[in-house]
């Protein structure tokens, strides 16, 4: 088993720009450090019809209710109002930039919170994994932990819709090519949805699970304590 | 006089559900998947509310703004996307998680 980077066509070029917006990277550096509620205040905003910041702070009493006393209450609070801001901007770009934007988001977040757990040389985007005797597939995994005897596959989407036989298919497929090679692959979809969405999502789904871990918006942070769970 | 409970805030927001449900079913391709996620979260919600007697509080403003941001949505691929969140936001608002 071994890792390779992905063949930079058209579509490689252009989503190379996405995901070196600086806005990217800020809204990602914050959800790394955000609570569950405060991921879904940003999810929210990031798929919200409104950009009017009292209208989400009216949303979420909980989250922008004057801060406690004590510096946990007021970091609590300043976190939320970055993540606010920031989700504001990315939902104020048209809907197609914005879809792009939140694709993006989901990789960054996730290697970054990777990064915190094996380090970042560790951690790679946008690679393949090539077996012995075995066709490449043709599309790369967003995001790779690359260490001997123990690598692991992510893919990443905004919403439990993006779950579909494609990519349960792709992740059972490295995992048992991994196995065959006698290699420790862990394959996970990250997902930044509720938990109970995906499994409706995969309750429906013909291609394989089992072995295939599910990381939702709940349980993000997991990613940075150990590799991912299972369905 | 008492203000609204928790229970009646659901019960707005079940309602609002519905109708979003409604229009998200409008993508045939991906209606048993609306029809199964928003009988889950429908569930989840009314589980919610079966002991809400308590004052709704600033939960019940939260909700009707939730609602109204549901209300303004027309393309029903974006409430797909709001099938999921818009239980979690709920929720979140009356001191459950998500």
């Amino acid at each position: 088993m071994r890792f390779q980077d992905a063949a930079k066509d058209a579509r490689a070029v252009v989503y190379a720009g996405i995901q070196a917006d600086p806005l990217v990277a800020r809204v990602a550096a914050a959800l790394a450090e955000a609570s569950p509620d405060q991921r879904v205040m940003a999810r929210a905003v990031m798929t919200g019809e409104t950009v009017d910041p009292d209208g989400w702070r009216a949303m979420f009493p909980t989250l922008f209710a004057a801060a406690p006393e004590g510096p946990t209450g007021a970091a609590d609070l300043a976190l939320s109002e970055t993540l606010l801001a920031c989700a504001l901007e990315v939902a104020d770009r048209g809907d197609e930039i914005r879809n792009q934007l939140r694709g993006a988001i989901v990789e960054a977040v996730t290697e970054r919170l990777l990064a915190a757990r094996v380090g970042a040389p560790s951690v790679r985007r946008e690679r393949r994994i090539l077996f012995d005797g075995v066709r490449a597939e043709i599309h790369p995994y967003d995001v790779t932990v690359e260490r001997d005897g123990a690598g692991e596959a992510y893919d990443c989407k905004w919403g439990a819709r993006g779950i579909n036989a494609d990519v349960l298919n792709q992740l059972d497929d490295a995992r048992t090519h991994a196995a065959d090679e006698d290699e420790r692959l862990v394959v996970a979809l990250v997902v930044f949805d509720a938990q109970l969405s995906c499994a409706v999502r995969l309750a429906r789904q013909t291609a394989p699970t089992a072995g295939i871990g599910l990381v939702s918006l709940e349980s993000l942070s997991s990613l940075a304590e150990a590799p991912g769970r299972a369905t | 006089m008492t203000g609204p409970t928790i229970h009646d805030a659901l019960t707005h927001a079940i309602d609002a559900y519905d109708r979003l449900a409604l229009l998200a079913e409008d993508v045939e391709d991906e209606w048993t998947y609306v029809t199964d996620l928003s009988a889950a979260w429908r569930e989840r919600l009314e589980a919610a509310g079966a002991d809400g007697d308590r004052p709704a509080g600033a939960a019940g403003p939260a909700i009707d703004r939730a609602i109204d941001e549901i209300d303004r949505i027309v393309d029903p691929h974006r409430a797909i996307d709001w099938l999921s969140t818009f239980p979690q936001v709920v929720l979140v608002a009356i001191g459950e998680r998500p």
